[in-house]
Formats: C-alpha cells, sequence, structure tokens
C-alpha cells in the first residue's frame, strides 16, 4: 500500500468515519428525550352550542354540530382555527398536557357579534394522552367578563390517514 | 372543479412578481433563482398575508391551493429529472481520493452536527408523534445538501467552470446531493411504513429492486436515445413523449413503492445517457417551461407554506440563527477542512466550501416533503426555509471576498474542458439564469 493510499484511509476514517460513530451516538442517546405531546391535527369539537352562542362574542365560534378545531403545532406552540373560516383564529402554548389560547375574532365579525371592548375567547383544555384517539376536555371563557359562565367543550382528534400520493 | 379564473389569476401574479423580483436580484449580482424563491416567500402569509390579508384572501383561498400545489409538483417532477440528467457522479473519480474525501466530509459533518442541534431542538420544535430518529436524520439530510444548479450557475458566471474549483465542487455537490436523496428516502419510508400495514423490509426490498432493474436494465436500454439523437442530431416528438412518459412512470413507481414521485424523476435523469451534447439537447426541450412557468408556481407554493410570523420572539430567532450558525459551520467548514487537509490552498479551500454551502431549491424540494410527512413542523419549516435562503444569498459575495478574480487569474490552474461535468453546467444557465 503506498504512503499517499495509507494517508488517505487514515484522513478517511477521522473525518468520516468517526463522525458516523459520533452520528450513531447521537441518535442512541436521542431516544431518551421527550418532546411535547401532539396535538396536531383537526379535532371534532362537541359543546353546548346555545350556552355558547349566549356568551359575549359566542357567536364568532359559530359551532355547529360538525365544527372542527383545526391545530397547527411546531413544538409547544400552536395556531388554531375553527372550521376552515377565518372567522377566528387563536395562537397558544402547551405545557404537558395542558393548552391555553386566546381567540381573538377577526374584525368584521368581531363587531357584528358584539366582540367590542377588548374581549377575548380562552381556550383552556387538557389533553388524554393515553385515549385513543386522543381527546381534549376543557373551557371557553370570556375574558374580562365575570359573570359569563365558562363553557365546557370536548374535542377528539379525528384519525389522520396517511397520505399515500398526497405530495 | 378548479376555479379557472382565479388559477390563472394566481398564476399571472405568480410570474409577473417572480420576474420582477428575480430580476431585480440578477442586479444585485445574485442568480434569479435566489429572487424567485424570495418572490414566492413574498406572496405567503409573511408579508402579502399579513400586509393585505384581504387581497391574500381572495388571490389565494385556502381551497385553491390543491390545484396550484398540483401544477408545481408536477413542475418539481421534471426539474428532478433535469437535476438528475445534469448530475454524473463519475466525474468524482476524475479527481482521484482528494475530491471523495472532500465529498464526503461534506456530508458527513453537517449531517452529524445537524443531529447533534436536533437533540436541541427536538424538545422544543417537535413533538411525540415524531421518533427523534427520524426528526435528526431529516435535519441531516436537509442541511447536509447542495444547491446543485445553483452552483452551476454561480460557477459559469465567475468563469470556474473548468477551474479545479469548480470541477471538485460540481463533483462533491453530485455526490452530495444522491446521498442526501438516498437518506431522505430511506427516511420518508420509515415514516410512511409506521402508518402502513406493509412492513419496512418489503418496501426497502422493493425500492431496491425497482433501483436495480433501473440502473442495470432500463439504463443500457436508454442508450439508444444517445445512438438517435448521434445519427440524426435530433429526437423525434414521439421519443421525446416517451422520454417523458418513463420519468412519470418512474416517478409513479416510487410514489407507489411508499418513497416520493421526486426519487422516481431523480432517478430516471440520474441513469441517462450523459454525453454532453445530448444532455443539452433534452435539456433545452424540457427546461423552458419548466423553469419558466411551473418552477416559480412550487416557490409561490412554499412561499405560501412559510409563515415567519411563526418565528416568534428571541427564543425561536435564536433557534433560526443556530439552524443557519450549525448548517453554515458544517458544510462550509467541513468541505473547506477537508479540501486544505486534501492539499488544496486554503483560499480554494475556502471558495469550495462556500460553493457547498449553497442550498437554493433544492433544500425547498427537501423541506416540503418534510413538511408533507409532518416530520418538520411548520415554524422549524419556516427556519429552514430562512436558512436555504441565506445559505443561497450568502455564496455570490462570499465567494467574490474569498476568492477575489486576482487570486483565480493567478491561483488555481485551469483542467481540461472535457473535466468539467459540462452537461450539467450548461443546463445551469437556464435552470438558474
Amino acid at each position: 500500500m503506498s504512503r499517499t493510499s495509507r494517508n488517505f484511509i487514515i484522513a478517511y476514517a477521522v473525518l468520516v468515519g468517526l463522525p458516523i460513530v459520533g452520528l450513531v451516538g447521537i441518535l442512541k442517546s436521542g431516544r431518551t428525550l421527550a418532546a411535547p405531546i401532539s396535538v396536531d391535527g383537526v379535532w371534532k369539537l362537541q359543546t353546548d352550542p346555545v350556552r355558547l352562542a349566549a356568551l359575549p362574542c359566542g357567536k364568532t365560534l359559530a359551532i355547529s354540530p360538525e365544527a372542527a378545531l383545526a391545530i397547527s403545532q411546531s413544538g409547544r406552540n400552536f395556531t388554531l382555527s375553527l372550521s376552515d373560516e377565518p372567522k377566528s383564529a387563536a395562537s397558544g402554548v402547551l405545557d404537558g398536557t395542558s393548552l391555553k389560547a386566546s381567540l381573538v375574532p377577526s374584525a368584521p365579525w368581531s363587531e357584528e357579534a358584539g366582540c367590542g371592548s377588548g374581549h377575548e375567547i380562552s381556550l383552556v383544555a387538557t389533553v388524554d394522552p393515553k385515549a385513543n384517539p386522543r381527546s381534549l376536555e376543557g373551557t371557553l371563557s370570556v375574558d374580562h367578563c365575570p359573570p359569563c359562565a365558562p363553557v365546557e367543550f370536548r374535542a377528539v382528534r379525528l384519525a389522520t390517514p396517511v397520505k399515500k400520493g398526497s405530495h | 372543479m378548479p376555479d379557472l379564473f382565479k388559477l390563472v389569476l394566481q398564476i399571472s401574479v405568480i410570474l409577473a412578481l417572480c420576474r420582477i423580483v428575480g430580476t431585480i436580484f440578477r442586479k444585485i449580482g445574485q442568480p434569479r433563482v435566489v429572487g424567485e424563491m424570495f418572490a414566492g416567500i413574498l406572496l405567503g402569509p409573511s408579508l402579502l398575508g399579513w400586509v393585505a390579508p384581504g387581497v391574500s384572501a381572495y388571490l389565494f383561498p385556502a381551497s385553491s391551493l390543491g390545484f396550484l400545489n398540483a401544477l408545481s409538483q408536477i413542475g418539481v417532477v421534471v426539474f428532478m429529472f433535469l437535476v438528475g440528467l445534469g448530475i454524473n457522479p463519475q466525474e468524482l473519480k476524475k479527481h482521484g481520493h482528494a475530491a471523495v474525501l472532500t465529498s464526503h466530509v461534506s456530508i458527513t459533518a453537517p449531517f452529524v452536527l445537524a443531529a447533534f442541534l436536533a437533540l436541541y431542538l427536538y424538545p422544543k420544535l417537535s413533538d411525540d408523534s415524531v421518533a427523534f430518529t427520524s426528526f435528526a436524520l431529516f435535519m441531516g439530510a436537509a442541511m447536509s445538501i447542495t444547491a446543485f444548479p445553483v452552483l452551476a450557475r454561480i460557477l459559469a458566471e465567475r468563469d470556474l467552470l473548468g477551474s479545479r474549483l469548480g470541477t471538485v465542487a460540481i463533483a462533491c455537490a453530485a455526490v452530495d446531493d444522491v446521498t442526501g436523496w438516498c437518506i431522505l428516502a430511506y427516511i420518508v419510508v420509515l415514516i410512511r411504513t409506521a402508518h402502513s400495514s406493509t412492513s419496512i423490509w418489503v418496501t426497502i426490498g422493493g425500492i431496491v429492486a425497482f433501483a436495480l432493474i433501473m440502473i442495470y436494465g432500463v439504463r443500457h436500454l436508454l442508450r439508444h436515445y444517445e445512438t438517435v439523437y448521434r445519427e440524426r442530431g435530433h429526437l423525434s416528438e414521439n421519443l421525446l413523449a416517451l422520454m417523458l412518459l418513463l420519468v412519470l412512470v418512474s416517478a409513479l413507481c416510487t410514489e407507489w413503492l411508499g418513497i416520493h414521485l421526486l426519487f422516481g424523476s431523480f432517478l430516471m435523469g440520474a441513469i441517462m445517457p450523459k454525453e454532453q451534447r445530448f444532455v443539452r439537447y433534452v435539456l433545452d426541450r424540457f427546461e423552458t417551461i419548466t423553469v419558466t412557468l411551473l418552477l416559480p408556481l412550487f416557490f409561490a407554493f412554499t412561499g405560501l407554506r412559510t409563515d415567519i410570523g411563526l418565528v416568534k420572539g428571541q427564543e425561536m430567532w435564536m433557534y433560526c440563527g443556530l439552524i443557519i450558525l450549525v448548517a453554515t459551520v458544517g458544510k462550509l467548514g467541513g468541505s473547506m477542512a477537508a479540501s486544505w487537509l486534501s492539499g488544496m490552498p486554503v483560499r480554494e479551500a475556502a471558495g469550495l466550501g462556500t460553493l457547498m454551502n449553497t442550498r437554493g431549491l433544492m433544500e425547498l424540494v427537501i423541506l416540503n416533503i418534510g413538511l408533507d410527512i409532518k416530520v418538520i413542523s411548520p415554524a422549524l419549516f419556516s427556519m429552514m426555509v430562512l436558512m436555504a435562503l441565506f445559505t443561497t444569498f450568502m455564496t455570490t459575495p462570499v465567494l467574490a471576498v474569498v476568492c477575489p478574480d486576482r487570486f483565480l487569474r493567478e491561483g488555481p490552474a485551469k483542467v481540461p474542458a472535457q473535466d468539467a461535468a459540462i452537461g450539467t453546467l450548461a443546463s445551469a444557465d437556464k435552470i438558474s439564469a
């Protein structure tokens, strides 16, 4: 074996082989890491629409029996929207199994539904990680409105189909 | 049924903005493709959706994006065929051990650093539906890719095609891309089989069998194309249509096997004959519509999925900065160190590292796959798009500093033009001009 070939093999082992060994170590140690619980996806919402509509701002949610809650998650942060209408969009934070989000109705709707005076709808919920499909239970309440009683809701995550050929 | 008025309006707006921003970027010495990538982001929630939400909702309602996506994906399928057509990993052999070492280090260094960064980012930007292994491997593959066509275009503009720097860069980028796509295929299989009843080994076996048939069977049949071209000086419309059909069938096979359409089209391009004039001829037939019409739609679709608003707060911007830093140190630093250790002068080695750090369109293609299979979150997608833009944008000015024309004129000798990956480089004129 020539000196050049030997040097090449040594350099290759150090610069390529060792990092690959390091990569294996990283992948092994990473398996013990815990990421935030997944809430990403579409959730079927169940609540009392009459009680909800009675809340100031409640009409903005326009929850029908078929209402769905779409959550787009990035780690602990998430954005949330109801059905596919841009009537209300929210951003929130996940802390363990607890979700907190504030829904700010968009301007035209907000006035129409009596949502002035800085009213926002707060969503507080807890995820049941053991349920299959995953479920959420919590309340929707109006900020700065002591007489308004929170409205309970439940949501079940719809199975996300395997998107074969969908991209 | 698509709303044709809306679809044509969308395409018109996208084309107009891409041309305008692309031209502005050309004026500041950047490849047009960087401007087009930027134009896509301007049309998305990061600018248009933020400044004029009403206009954005009218122009790009959620219900219309499926058609735009379908058109853009057709463009990317053809584009990946053209990229595969231009790639000739055999070039690496001409440059000996040094190029092999540089090429492999330029993959492993960013890959390992990205996996290391994944240890930090996984608990912050991912969720428990994604396995750490998939997350780390995806980050590695996304950071180790090089934008082959953009790199070739920059080399052409600097008259570096025939230089040692240029030929080594092209050869290394070819190997990087092939390796990156193989790793990505593995990740896609890993994730898709987790949701499917088919065993991962059946899927991998199918893919390996398909690749072997393509490489050892179909490739030999494709030589007839080159023979016909050599004899007649052109290919008939029927033969060109058949070529396109083969690309689509190959794409469908890889999609059916459980990876992705794009792997099939890339593989079909990679096994095509590599004779320089033949490659140029095929590129001329296919790239104009792809590059001027369909790829801008892909940039716009990517831009519509990129929401820089998700990168909010000091913490998120710090993650974004870390991603850019790790991507640059891994790719630029790794390639530079390996080529310098292999005997390349330090300035030339720095130039090679800078060129290898170009990610461009190839990165966007990979990131979109990652977002589709949900291995990365929307916020991480946006950060990685920013990283792709930043690393591509920095290439031209940094190259001018580390490898000024004066140095290149006095420094590294030119190698014979025959040694350059000419077919590929020629294609880059249009792909990223």
